[in-house]
């Protein structure tokens, strides 16, 4: 028997596949060529070294955090940090050219997250402010807050924060300014949902209440390239602060939902890149199968000839560049990178509520009530409240949330 | 066979596809940018529409020349004494007010030639007890305790920030006016004004907007 004597057609195909193989092998040894520098870790305080791009997303997590457990020097340092990256433009930046070409994700990008999250850096910023006796400073971070929802699709929605507009117009009148128009703005706002209380100029306690959980991010879309949010309903609706054994009741009604902010934004011009990536990834794939199924009819054909004696006539060369072609196109599809970025700052609220009052300096307590949609309080996150109330002038700042981390 | 090409042909386009993964092309600064000192009133690679160092600087400056010309202080008998009260913001960017006053103060001393002089409010308690202790005795005095001593303000200087902010799917917009001002204390007029004013715009990367 000679040595060649295995059948023709698997001859054939040996003979084919010799460039192929070749070109696999390669593409096989692609990756192990990945020679990314160890990525930039950010050292955040009280956290092991995180990605310098997610450094934003961890010091907002960790503000909300400090925030609530009242290590409020703790909630302004990583808010700050923040707000070092958030307050600058990102212009002719590296990770961003990179967050938009075809082979890299868009979670490759520093983290900033969306406008319903840099509105709450800075509102969380601005609550902090006014507890350090700096209305005017609180006053502007929620108008930067408000500047971060501008430019939505939908000019309705366009900086709509209602307890936004009210804070400015409150921090102007306790400046002895004219808090009128923002007063104003803000009843327009709210529209017929609910009657924003006047401005009492002798108010000097302020709560800040905040309950539900936050809209999450989600990928939709073929590959992942849509991003969307998923808005929960939790059971507490509203909120009320009970003092006095039930002589003071203070409503805190929601003002704001980040869930309806976050799904209110209409499309990013993200999404736009993200969508001709995701066209692009689809239409390489749909190639590279048309080019490796021509592939085979030609190297068939290539085959019949040679079955019967005949020269292969251009198909086995038309079979490799088609394979060829076929392989590239897959390695490209799969290279492209379409997914939305669907980071986020995890434990946000959904709902944002605020009262101002009188109380005399002193220790007061009372209990801090969540509401179901009928107004019904909810026995199990009913909670005792103490607080201290400042003499002097500056305002006594209360910040009461649902969520404890 | 007729191939077109055998071996050579895909080892070339491998070692193409290899080339492409050429570790740090087209990355800018793959090393970093090293620490770069600049100055204050320069602008430097990191920067926004808000107010900056250079700002405050340039406005600072600009400030301290234009009070020192003005006859109240250039023509005094004996130099004024001046107290400055907060800067009050009034634009949409949080900032460390104090460092305003800070450097106009340290501007002003530097190029005044003892020619105006600072009254310290915010030492006013600590200053208070120290009286206290020197009048009951606790502590030594080189002069009476009793008497009065501390200083009573000839003017009054001041300062806001005023913003007006655009943004569209064409950028972002930022008009700052810093205006200060000198008050006299007797009469409540104001005897110097000035003002100055920066404007800044810019869009966001793509991936951002």
């Amino acid at each position: 028997m000679r040595p060649t004597a295995r059948p023709r057609a698997f001859r054939g195909v040996a003979a084919l596949s010799r460039p192929l193989f070749a070109l696999l092998t390669a593409a096989a040894g692609l990756p192990g060529c990945a020679t990314a520098p160890d990525e930039p870790r950010a050292a955040v305080r009280g956290e092991a070294g995180v990605p310098e791009r997610d450094r934003v997303l961890h010091a907002c997590r960790a503000a909300a955090t400090a925030l609530r457990t009242g290590d409020y020097s703790g909630a302004k340092a990583r808010l700050d940090d923040a707000l070092a990256r958030l307050g600058g433009l990102i212009v002719d930046d590296a990770a961003a050219a990179r967050a938009r070409s075809l082979f890299a994700a868009e979670d490759t990008k520093v983290f900033v997250g969306e406008p319903y999250e840099r509105v709450m850096v800075y509102y969380y910023r601005g609550i902090l402010y006014w507890r350090d006796g700096e209305p005017d400073n609180a006053r502007a971070c929620f108008r930067s807050g408000q500047f971060n929802d501008a430019g939505a699709q939908d000019e309705r929605f366009s900086s709509d924060y209602v307890l936004l507009e009210y804070l400015e117009g409150l921090a102007t009148a306790k400046l002895q300014g004219d808090g009128t128009d923002a007063l104003a703005r803000a009843r327009v706002l709210a529209g017929e949902r609910f009657r924003l209380p006047d401005y009492a100029p002798g108010a000097n306690v302020l709560i800040f209440a905040e309950y539900g959980y936050g809209p999450r991010k989600v990928a939709a879309g073929r590959f992942g390239e849509q991003l969307r949010f998923q808005i929960q309903d939790p059971p507490s609706r509203s909120a009320r602060l009970v003092l006095h054994e039930g002589r003071t009741v203070v409503p805190l009604p929601a003002y704001d939902d980040l869930g309806f902010q976050a799904t209110t934004r209409g499309g990013r011009v993200m999404d736009h890149i993200l969508g001709r990536k995701a066209v692009f990834k689809a239409a390489t794939n749909a190639a590279a199968d048309v080019a490796l199924a021509g592939s085979v009819i030609a190297a068939d054909q290539s085959h019949r000839r040679e079955l019967r004696g005949k020269e292969g006539g251009g198909s086995e060369s038309a079979a490799v560049g088609l394979g060829v072609l076929g392989i590239l196109g897959k390695v490209v599809s799969s290279a492209t990178r379409a997914e939305a970025d669907t980071r986020q700052w995890d434990n946000l609220p959904q709902r944002l509520s605020f009262a101002a009052l009188r109380l005399p300096p002193g220790e007061h307590s009372g209990r801090l009530e969540f509401l179901d949609r009928e107004g019904r309080a909810l026995a199990a996150r009913t909670r005792p409240v103490s607080l201290s109330v400042a003499p002097g002038d500056r305002d006594t700042v209360l910040f009461f949330s649902e969520l404890s981390r | 066979m007729s191939l077109p090409f055998r071996s050579g042909p895909p080892f070339l386009l491998a070692a193409a596809l290899l080339g492409g993964c050429a570790t740090s092309e087209g990355v800018r600064n793959p090393s970093g940018v090293p620490v770069t000192e600049m100055r204050p009133d320069e602008r430097g690679f990191v920067a926004g529409t808000g107010i900056e160092a250079q700002d405050m600087v340039a406005v600072t400056d600009r400030m301290a020349r234009s009070i020192l010309g003005i006859p109240q202080i250039s023509r005094a008998a004996t130099p004024p004494s001046v107290v400055l009260e907060p800067v009050v913001n009034n634009t949409r960017f949080p900032v460390n007010k104090d460092i305003f006053l800070t450097r106009l103060r340290t501007q002003l001393n530097s190029k005044a030639s003892g020619r105006v002089s600072f009254l310290d409010r915010d030492l006013m308690k600590t200053l208070q007890r120290e009286r206290e202790l020197k009048r009951s005795g606790q502590v030594t005095a080189s002069a009476d305790p009793n008497v009065v001593e501390f200083g009573g303000a000839d003017y009054f200087l001041t300062g806001k920030l005023d913003g007006m902010s655009t943004r569209t799917a064409a950028g972002t917009s930022d008009y700052v006016l810093y205006s200060f001002r000198l008050t006299d204390a007797r009469t409540s007029r104001i005897v110097w004004e000035d003002s100055a004013e920066i404007k800044k715009q810019g869009l966001e990367d793509a991936a951002y907007r």
